[in-house]
């Protein structure tokens, strides 16, 4: 049995549609990542089964019980919210015990176990500050500590790390990762950092638009994406569109403004059905001999490598190269790729199936 | 500038009825009359505007105890002519801030009644500082169609018929005075009372109290109380009686047996007035007793004068009004005086209402 | 302009308000320890007047009468205060500044317009007491509507209600939501996240309106001399009966000084506990 089940899942406020109608399941002892750009509805599943959200329609079952009348207050849930809404008034080992008093836990038991959820995220040392006086960081350890001091089945984490500065951001994805393993908890991690998802996920859920565009291990998704949307939005491939000319041996043969291709691809694709070639800067590379005309339109340079981004038959494409190889800006170019590695995906949009 | 002509050209702003353009107030003797706006109107003052080289300038008084700091801080010349009630005067000489009337000026003092002539009140040693000037009494009025008889002081203290339908002035003076004519305590000893007689009026005024709705402290509240019906019967002033039964209430007044309390405010002069405003100040206070003046307030007020200047000319209807058709009725007044002991009786009144 | 520049211009202007304020305050509280000799005041300093009034039932009765209307008010206003304040800062939306103007309107209307309409509405002739009586409650008007106690404690939170609502209002608006959900979502019911979370937080806004209420309750006269009947005395108009009838110009000094003193008493602490709330307030 899954740890926790969203069947048709809907939120509508008003009019506008936020989660349109999203299946998908959490198992235990797995860290799962809602990952979409902001207004996709993410947050607004994480509210829902937070319980500050009335489900609009649909069901949530935790442990196979309906959880969607149960007050906020009842769910064996609990929350680090983005702004970590520590409470100003008390203290680090105050705001830490908070929950415990409703578990029926005796007051030195609470000062016992806070504590020692204190030093679980490094911030033993701090336990009698006010939150105002701790760092962006420090004030999410602690938010971190409120939360799985109680042993909720499921921590949901509501864009934990956006106010974090970058080098922060890494330290506590580690951390994270490293505390989920630990506890043996369910984390539901909503960001719209694939980066972020990919260091922590063991699942990643992509949603756009109110659905869900696919769900997976973050290999499958970086890998396999099942449509155009997931392959730009994940990997940053440029997608090619096309319509699948044939079955091939291992996908399909796809034809395209750049020619004719044939490549691995989503399953259940049929002769004539768009679909786009998705191409990542890091496949495409510079070949005197390969099949694609293109010419420079920008050079960007990134530290590690330069981006250049060039135009063929009307497509924007773009590739990565070392340093020294940077071509100038106007400059024609013939671009070649292996087959074998690049993928086919949906041209269309739509929740998958599970 | 000094004091003086600042307070006057600030009231000149805002005083109303100021007369004539500013400069010829200034050229002419200009006088400050600091009154109570019903006995200032225009009308009644233009007779004597016309035939004087006086420019009056007037400002207005909401208490006697206003007036008194007024004067007290401004000093005994910064105002001409001033309207302290009879029992009032003595807080002015006491503060040294008034001179005698000067009667040889005042041929109309002639005219005032003998109740007035004979009153110690206003006086200093025989020489008078505070000239009665008009007066008038403080009766019960009730709501003839609620109550049975006409009520005497006793309606405060006995009986259960009225309870929580009466009212009393919030007013120390005049509240003690009646509980002492209640308890037959005679007028000459009244405002010397000893603890045992403060004692005795202490233990009346209590039981005053549990009859009372409330207490007021502004005659249009009180009018308001009896239109509504909220109060029956009150120690009170006129104008409610005349007001409601215009309105068509059925209205009574009472003069009780035991005493009427009578009041009366005096025109006296500041120390600091001399020289020709000096004259002209007591040419406007004879005008003030005479004939013009008595009738127009007799009809405009409507008030009494304290001189029988006007009576003659003033028709029996009009004269029953302002009790001045049979003047025997000025025998059972009670003339309001301010007792030696007065912060004892605002503690005493104080405890009462607190209690 | 700089701040410091500013502070400069600004501050012969402050000097003059202060001084403007301050000076009567001083008279006053010198002529609290002379004494008065029927129109003259004795300069022949001691401490007979508070001494008078410490040995005064009436007047120490009087002065702890003044503080409970105080606090029986600020405590009423803040129980009905709290839903009204909370309604309009987090659920009324778009009508928020209608409400608050709704809110306001009383208080344009005038002390005696709001005295005479509660004695309408409570009199024994009134709007309440003629309904009782048609609908067979009762068969006769009950007087202690109007002119009692009750009637003045009514209409005093009536009055001073817009003052607690304001101050709760400003303290809900600053309150964040994530604070509350953090509560529910720890476990705390709708009881339990008002004490420990609600209360707290919006406390300064409890205080700062508290006190002013308190402090306009207490200096209000007005309201229990018209609906408080025959036992609507106040210190106030106690005092005013020292000023004006009485000439004793030292004794009410004394009693307006004892009661500027509490008041200050009470200031300092709200001050005090106020500063200790927004030490930790926002986040």
């Amino acid at each position: 049995m899954p740890l926790l089940r969203a069947r048709a899942l809907c939120k509508t406020y008003g009019t506008v549609q936020a989660v349109r109608g999203v299946n998908f399941r959490l198992d235990e002892n797995s860290y799962v990542t809602l990952l979409g750009p902001s207004g996709c509805g993410k947050t607004s599943i994480l509210r829902m089964i937070g319980g500050f959200e009335e489900v609009s329609s649909g069901l949530l079952e935790l442990d196979g019980a309906k959880l969607n009348d149960v007050a906020a207050s009842a769910r064996p849930v609990n929350t680090v919210f983005q702004s970590y809404a520590l409470f100003p008034h008390l203290s680090v080992l105050e705001n830490v015990g908070f929950g415990l008093r409703y578990k029926g836990v005796g007051r030195a038991a609470i000062r016992e176990k806070a504590r020692a959820a204190l030093e679980t995220v490094q911030m033993g040392a701090m336990a009698d500050r006010r939150p105002r006086q701790l760092s962006g960081g420090q004030q999410q350890r602690v938010a971190l500590a409120r939360a799985i001091v109680n042993e909720p089945r499921l921590l949901l984490l509501d864009e934990p790390l956006s106010a974090l500065d970058r080098r922060m951001r890494k330290d506590m994805q580690i951390e994270l990762k490293d505390l989920q393993r630990r506890l043996k908890m369910t984390f539901l991690h909503v960001t719209h950092d694939q980066e972020e998802a990919f260091a922590l996920s063991d699942r990643i859920v992509v949603m756009r638009d109110g659905i869900i565009e696919q769900q997976g291990a973050p290999d499958a998704i970086y890998r396999r994406p099942e449509t155009a949307y997931v392959a730009d939005f994940i990997g940053g491939a440029a997608c090619v569109p096309g319509r699948i000319a044939s079955q091939a041996a291992e996908g399909y043969r796809i034809e395209t403004a750049l020619g004719q291709f044939a490549a691995p691809g989503v399953a259940g694709l049929r002769p004539g059905a768009e679909a786009v070639l998705c191409l990542r800067p890091e496949q495409l590379r510079i070949d005197p001999e390969g099949p694609i005309a293109a010419r420079v339109t920008h050079v960007v340079y990134r530290g590690a490598e330069w981006l250049v981004e060039l135009e063929a038959a009307g497509v924007a494409l773009a590739l990565t190269t070392a340093h020294d190889a940077i071509p100038e800006i106007g400059a024609d170019l013939r671009l070649g790729f292996d087959p074998a590695q690049v993928w086919i995906a949906r041209a269309e949009t739509g929740e998958a199936a599970q | 500038m000094d004091r003086r002509l600042f307070l006057k050209s600030a009231l000149a702003g805002t005083a109303l009825g100021a007369f004539g353009p500013a400069g010829r107030a200034l050229a002419a003797t200009d006088l400050l009359w600091m009154t109570w706006e019903n006995l200032a109107k225009d009308d009644y003052l233009q007779p004597f505007l016309d035939g004087s080289d006086v420019a009056l300038t007037k400002t207005f008084i909401g208490t006697d105890d206003e007036q008194f700091a007024k004067l007290r801080a401004g000093g005994a010349s910064s105002v001409d002519l001033i309207t302290p009630g009879l029992d009032k005067v003595s807080y002015y000489t006491a503060s040294d801030l008034l001179q005698p009337i000067d009667f040889e000026k005042v041929p109309n003092a002639n005219l005032l009644y003998d109740t007035f002539k004979k009153t110690g009140l206003g006086k200093v040693d025989g020489q008078t500082y505070g000239i009665p000037f008009y007066w008038g009494i403080n009766p019960i009025v009730y709501r003839a169609d609620l109550m049975d008889e006409e009520p005497d002081w006793s309606v405060f203290f006995e009986g259960d018929k009225y309870n929580g339908k009466l009212a009393m002035r919030d007013y120390a003076l005049e509240g003690i005075m009646i509980a002492a004519m209640y308890l037959g305590i005679p007028r000459d000893e009244m405002f010397q009372m000893d603890d045992k007689q403060l004692a005795e009026v202490k233990k009346v005024l209590m039981i005053q109290k549990s009859k009372l709705r409330t207490y007021w402290n502004s005659i249009g509240d009180l009018t308001n109380l009896f239109a509504t019906g909220e109060v029956v019967c009150a120690f009170s002033w006129v104008p409610p009686y005349y007001d409601l039964k215009e309105k068509g209430l059925d209205m009574g007044m009472a003069k009780p047996k035991q005493g009427v309390i009578g009041w009366c405010d005096t025109i006296a002069v500041p120390k600091g007035v001399e020289g020709a405003r000096r004259d002209a100040v007591f040419e406007l206070v004879n005008y003030l007793l005479g004939p013009t003046y008595g009738k127009k307030l007799a009809y405009g007020g409507p008030y009494a004068q304290s001189t029988s200047a006007a009576r003659d000319e003033i028709d029996a209807e009009q004269q029953e009004k302002i009790f001045i058709k049979d003047l025997s009725v000025m025998d059972s007044f009670v003339w309001k005086e301010n007792p030696p002991r007065y912060n004892d009786w605002v503690a005493l009144w104080n405890e009462v209402k607190a209690s | 302009m700089s701040a410091r520049v500013g502070t400069y211009l600004a501050a012969p202007v402050m000097a003059f308000l202060i001084a403007l304020c301050v000076t009567p305050l001083l008279i006053l509280f010198a002529y609290s320890f002379f004494r008065v000799d029927f129109v003259a005041i004795s300069y022949d300093p001691s401490f007979a007047n508070y001494a008078k009034i410490a040995g005064s039932a009436t007047y120490r009765g009087l002065i702890l009468k003044a503080f409970g209307s105080g606090a029986l008010v600020a405590a009423i206003t803040a129980v009905i205060g709290y839903p009204v304040a909370w309604f309009i800062a987090k659920r009324a939306g778009a009508m928020k500044s209608a409400l608050l103007t709704l809110l306001l309107v009383p208080l344009y209307s005038g002390d005696l317009v709001r005295v005479f309409a509660w004695r309408v509405l409570l009199g024994a002739e009134g709007v309440i007491n003629r309904s009782l009586i048609w609908a067979g409650v009762t068969d006769a008007p009950i007087q202690g509507l109007l002119f009692s106690p009750l009637a003045t404690h009514i209409a005093l939170t009536y009055n001073y209600l817009p003052f607690m609502v304001i101050g709760l209002w400003l303290a809900f608006e600053s309150l964040d939501d994530a604070w509350l959900e953090a509560a529910a979502d720890l476990g705390a019911k709708g009881p339990s996240r008002f004490a420990r979370v609600v209360l707290p937080l919006t406390s300064p806004g409890l205080i700062a309106g508290g006190l002013m209420v308190f402090v306009m309750v207490v200096g209000d006269y007005l309201t229990p001399q018209l609906l408080g009947g025959a036992s609507g005395i106040t210190v106030i108009s106690a005092i005013n009966d020292l000023f004006g009838t009485a000439f004793d110009w030292p004794l009410g000094s004394a009693i307006a000084w004892t009661m500027l003193a509490i008041l200050m008493a009470f200031f300092a602490l709200g001050a005090v506990l106020i500063r200790r709330s927004s030490l930790v307030g926002g986040a």
